[in-house]
């Protein structure tokens, strides 16, 4: 265990050390937000809710896309693809490590930047926009709200490893990754609640994990849903949790067995 | 004792898609991508003891990182056995790759933002090395190394051959008893070569450590290595001691003349045989026992501007043993 807190610990100080990166990265989502919070703004106009959303609901589920966004959406998917297609994964499978467990140290450290500079930078537009936001009074919706962006995180973790293993047998795998995590946004429901979607749509995403990434811990922070049916809700993600780690593993080993370390 | 690593008809197939010429071919290896099985390496059996430092040679895609990399246990071998350590390799026990390094020169372990004293540690937890043996490790190879001032420094900041002397440092740390190194000095300058081949040669000599090294560097192998496998297309052609491979197939020296007014061929063939000799250089190829006195003719009876004395190209070793095997 030491060593992945060590990986943590180094992984952190990198990413503070990258400032102007880590500031790229924080203006970008910043202006996602700001032009969600807009464009909502713009549609919501006198109205005082749209599509059953309050205004305050609409707003703080925007400014809660920044957030998960920055806690949830940033996996090592592109770092796997990088070092499988240069053979720097070689020096990892010699050590006496496992890479999903350092990955995980190191997203973790990515994580706790981005969700602590998310959070200021909700706090400041909550503060500028004063008294438009929903917050919860139930502790117990705090909780889960989460419990369900951690799960939410790992999932997606896991499912970026999966598809970035497509690497072991395909240089060309950039491509799948980059539709999966394009797709991934829009059913994760990182761009409006997905809700305002036809019944069919929101029917089939249901069927799949993206919609626990984004949209239903939204949606328990808004306290849109009951808690029994927030615990219902978890339990789902669990599952799908252990689906993603058990195919995510289970890839991984037969792409190291058949890896030819390409690259010399 | 057992041997350091024994391995019995290693061979190692690739497969590789053809894609046929052209637009045409382009769009048939889209819809109907066909194969063909490259064999990198071909029944391999070779044995070395502990302690031993051995070289390992031949020219670009003869197989030597190939094998290598399934000694190391990175790839598993599409046939053949082997053990090292008294492992498999390729199961990847942690009590093997706790003794073992693996080093490419063309990669890097070290986190390229921070100073290489954070990936050190990063090794010592992930290894698992207690803290005092971390100290007496760090301290022996930091001095070996001369790598004193450059730990605190960002290894994006350090130049070819601090990082490669820091490459080196983070994997040994862990005190490995197998060390295969593959090309240890590409790329570095002459100064940082010797540099890193007396550390090697001194780090064998302390620790007993098995060390196998690939190099297409002739000094390397030359200034390291008793003994010597060379590999070509996969296969062994010579294993056994350097100085016999030397004698039989490199029985002589290179020397690279530049004159300050030009010269002709005619002139120099008593000196060796001329391969290269266009206006004012001139390249010679001369019999080991002949190289000074030859030399010294040449600088006392024309006007030489710079003259070098080479060793022959390893590729040039292996080329002649192969047109003889």
């Amino acid at each position: 265990m030491k060593k992945y807190l060590v990986a943590y610990s180094i992984a952190l100080q990198e990413t503070l050390q990258r400032r102007s990166t880590l500031l790229m990265d924080r203006l970008g989502g910043f202006a996602i937000v700001v032009s969600l919070y807009s464009f909502w703004n713009a549609l919501l106009g006198d109205k005082p809710s749209f599509l059953g959303y309050t205004r305050s609901e609409m707003l703080t589920y925007v400014l809660l896309i920044n957030v998960l966004r920055s806690f949830v959406f940033t996996g090592r998917g592109w770092q796997l693809v990088g070092e499988i297609s240069s053979g720097r994964i070689s020096s990892y499978l010699v050590r006496p490590i496992s890479y999903h467990g350092y990955s995980l140290a190191l997203d973790m450290a990515q994580k706790t930047v981005h969700a602590v500079s998310a959070f200021l930078e909700v706090a400041l537009l909550a503060w500028l926009i004063s008294g438009g936001i929903f917050l919860p009074r139930d502790p117990a919706t705090w909780a889960l709200f989460a419990a369900a962006a951690v799960l939410s995180s790992l999932v997606f973790f896991f499912l970026e490893m999966l598809v970035s293993s497509l690497a072991f047998w395909t240089s060309e795998s950039g491509g799948p990754l980059f539709c999966f995590e394009l797709f991934l946004q829009f059913a994760a429901g990182a761009f409006f609640p997905l809700d305002v979607l036809p019944e069919g749509i929101q029917r089939l995403l249901s069927a799949t994990p993206f919609p626990y990434m984004v949209f239903f811990p939204a949606r328990i922070f808004l306290d849109k849903v009951p808690h029994p049916e927030a615990l219902r809700l978890l339990a789902v993600e669990l599952a799908w949790l252990a689906a993603v780690v058990f195919a995510a593993l289970g890839l991984w080993r037969q792409g190291v067995q058949s890896y030819a370390a390409e690259g010399g | 004792m057992a041997p350091a690593i024994e391995t019995k008809g290693l061979t190692k197939d690739y497969r590789s898609p053809v894609k046929e010429p052209g637009l045409w071919g382009g769009i048939r290896s889209l819809v109907n991508r066909r194969y063909k099985d490259i064999r990198a390496v071909n029944d391999v059996s070779l044995r070395i003891e502990e302690g031993e430092l051995v070289g390992f040679l031949g020219a670009n895609g003869a197989g030597k990182t190939t094998t290598l990399k399934m000694l190391s246990g990175l790839l598993t071998p599409t046939a053949g056995e082997a053990l090292a350590l008294g492992h498999v390799p390729w199961r990847r026990e942690a009590a093997f790759q706790k003794k073992l390094s693996l080093v490419m020169g063309q990669r890097s372990q070290l986190w390229w933002e921070l100073p290489a004293y954070e990936t050190f540690r990063l090794n010592q937890a992930i290894y698992g090395i207690a803290e005092a043996d971390f100290k007496m490790h760090l301290d022996e190879l930091v001095d070996l190394l001369d790598l004193g001032e450059h730990l605190s420094v960002p290894v994006k900041k350090l130049s070819l051959g601090e990082r490669m002397r820091a490459e080196l440092a983070a994997a040994l740390l862990h005190g490995p008893r197998l060390l295969l190194l593959d090309e240890p000095t590409i790329g570095l300058d002459v100064v940082m070569q010797k540099k890193v081949r007396e550390f090697v040669k001194a780090y064998n000599q302390r620790h007993g450590a098995t060390i196998m090294l690939t190099s297409h560097n002739m000094t390397d192998v030359v200034a390291l290595c008793k003994r010597v496998i060379v590999i070509e297309r996969g296969r062994i052609l010579y294993d056994g001691a350097l100085d016999r491979l030397v004698e039989s197939y490199a029985d002589h020296k290179i020397l690279r003349v530049r004159f300050s007014t030009p010269v002709t061929a005619s002139d120099l063939r008593t000196l060796g045989s001329v391969v290269h000799c266009e206006g004012e250089s001139a390249t010679l190829e001369v019999p080991r026992a002949n190289v000074s006195a030859s030399a010294a003719a040449l600088l006392r009876s024309y006007p030489v501007a710079d003259l070098n004395v080479e060793e022959v190209a390893i590729d040039d070793i292996v080329r002649r043993l192969f047109s003889h095997s």
